[in-house]
């Protein structure tokens, strides 16, 4: 028999199994998706960790304060410097006279505060450089790097009191998230396997007396198992297209409430899913074709011994 | 044409199904192999197109031992012989045309001999205006004569009919009968496996007996002896 005639016949007969068992196709196939639902919910969530922890991180900041004889010249110099640095996101400057006022905004209920301040004769504040940068990570580095005989000596103070702290924590955070979600998606994966084993498994049962009868009247292995194999990547490949449209539809919805809620995160799932689209979903339906066709192999091993 | 040389069949753990039998069929012939239930007499037939394979002994069709029969053969013999059973084995999602079409299709015959060959056994067997319905929407008779028409599609040299009857009113299993007559007169060699004495009795051809999985008699135009 020619290949083109046994292929073509398998074709048909695989599209008249998904028509003619409609029900028992669209409960497959619907268990596929939400199988790819659970799947990208998982991706959804690490995303949306991922952005949160990473703005967070670039809020970390670092004030370096300078004596009150270092003119504005030699910070405003420091902050060139500083800004020259690859690790280095953003270097503010705060003048003597911009902290004073904002140290008195900030006590401006405090009268014993403001007394005290009057007592002296002059701003005690000095001029001070706030350094963020795009990774905490990268934070040892820039404040080693500011420690030249230039600068050095007029540097009075590095307030890193709380950064070591919140970096630690971030990335604390950032691991524990990062292995959640690889947990969380592989437990969902399992549970995936385990409900796709058992789908294909029941369609085969059911199919089982049917699959008998075309051995019986003498349909070799690929006529029997064909039709089987390629209902099941056309399931995936459809369950992979239901859930891109889905994706795309709730993104579009959702991303006026992500914007809102997570305000200047920058956390554009839909560009996320614009970028790595092909991989996610090509991945996902080459991931579920082949755990699909080894539940029809070890299904059909099982209940076929005809 | 058919030859069983000392052909055991074992079931664990302890049923032995056929009990060393020795028996030759000649081309042409119409056996009926008749036998209590338990006698072994649907094991026979499933040894013959290789639904089961002998503990023991050999088994011969034509030139060839089908007791070491390799997986992917089998296909290849059960286009030749013509199988029928008490169940009908049709599939229900496919229309009676396409169920014979599915014997053809699956040995590679082209769209145009479907086409001329599957009109035409649907004729023989008194189908000819059901083509489009399903099984379901048959009788048991009618269901029966589809089942006939697929194994004949073929030209099988062997027909083996595993209870034919057995669901089926005496007027329908005398129509059925008949159909089975008339293919082995067209030179088809027929193994009946029955347990209606009347239909044996009334055939008046060669009757193997089987009782406890052995031969209990093989008699040239027999009855039904059993009690």
């Amino acid at each position: 028999m020619s290949l083109y005639l046994s292929t073509m016949r398998v074709f048909r007969f695989t599209f008249q199994n998904i028509f003619r068992n409609f029900w028992l196709s669209f409960v497959s196939m619907t268990v596929f998706v939400l199988t790819l639902l659970t799947v990208n919910c998982v991706i959804i969530m690490n995303v949306l960790a991922s952005a949160t922890l990473e703005s967070v991180e670039r809020k970390v900041e670092v004030t370096i304060y300078f004596n009150a004889d270092a003119t504005e010249d030699l910070v405003k110099g420091a902050q060139g410097y500083l800004l020259g640095l690859p690790q280095v996101r953003d270097v503010s400057y705060i003048s003597d006279a911009d902290a004073l006022d904002a140290f008195m905004r900030a006590n401006a209920n405090d009268p014993l505060v403001l007394e005290s301040l009057e007592e002296l004769d002059r701003n005690p504040f000095g001029h001070s450089l706030v350094v963020s940068a795009h990774s905490s990570d990268d934070f040892p580095f820039i404040l080693e790097a500011i420690e030249t005989p230039e600068f050095s000596p007029f540097i009075k103070e590095k307030d890193t009191a709380d950064y070591d702290r919140i970096i630690e924590g971030i990335q604390n955070l950032s691991t524990k998230v990062r292995w959640g979600g690889i947990a969380l998606a592989g437990f969902f994966a399992l549970v995936a396997m385990l409900i796709i084993f058992n789908t294909i498994r029941v369609a085969i049962y059911v199919h089982r007396e049917e699959i008998g009868i075309m051995k019986l009247v003498g349909a070799n292995d690929w006529f029997v198992r064909g039709p089987f194999i390629l209902e099941s990547l056309i399931y995936s490949a459809v369950a992979a297209l239901v859930m891109l449209g889905l994706i795309a539809l709730v993104l579009g919805a959702m991303q006026p409430w992500i914007l809102r809620f997570f305000g200047d995160i920058d956390t554009s799932l839909s560009a996320y899913y614009w970028k790595n689209g092909l991989w996610i979903f090509g991945g996902q339906w080459i991931a579920l074709s082949v755990l699909s066709l080894a539940t029809t192999f070890i299904a059909m091993r099982r209940y076929l011994r005809v | 044409m058919i030859e069983l040389r000392n052909v055991t069949k074992h079931y664990a753990p302890h049923t032995n199904a056929l009990k060393s039998i020795s028996l030759h069929i000649r081309p042409g012939e119409f056996v009926s192999v008749v036998g209590q239930s338990g006698s072994g007499k649907t094991t026979l037939a499933k040894l013959l197109f290789a639904e089961e394979r002998p503990t023991k002994g050999k088994i011969i069709i034509g030139d060839w031992d089908i007791s070491a029969i390799h997986q992917h053969e089998i296909p290849i013999l059960r286009r030749q012989i013509g199988v029928v059973f008490q169940d009908y084995k049709l599939l229900q999602r496919k229309t009676i045309f396409e169920n014979i079409a599915f014997a053809l299709e699956v040995a590679g015959a082209p769209q145009k001999t479907i086409r001329d060959i599957v009109p035409n056994v649907l004729k023989i067997v008194g189908l000819g205006d059901k083509k489009d319905r399903y099984p379901r929407q048959l009788s048991g008779g009618e269901q029966q004569r589809v089942s006939i028409a697929r194994s004949l599609v073929h030209r099988p040299k062997i027909l083996v009919a595993d209870e034919p009857t057995g669901n089926l009113d005496a007027i329908h299993s005398h129509e059925i009968i008949e159909l089975l007559k008339r293919i082995n007169e067209y030179g088809t060699t027929v193994v009946l496996v029955t347990h209606d004495r009347e239909i044996v009795n009334a055939l008046k051809k060669r009757v193997i007996t089987l009782q406890d999985g052995e031969i209990a008699s093989d008699i040239e135009h027999g009855k039904y002896i059993l009690s």
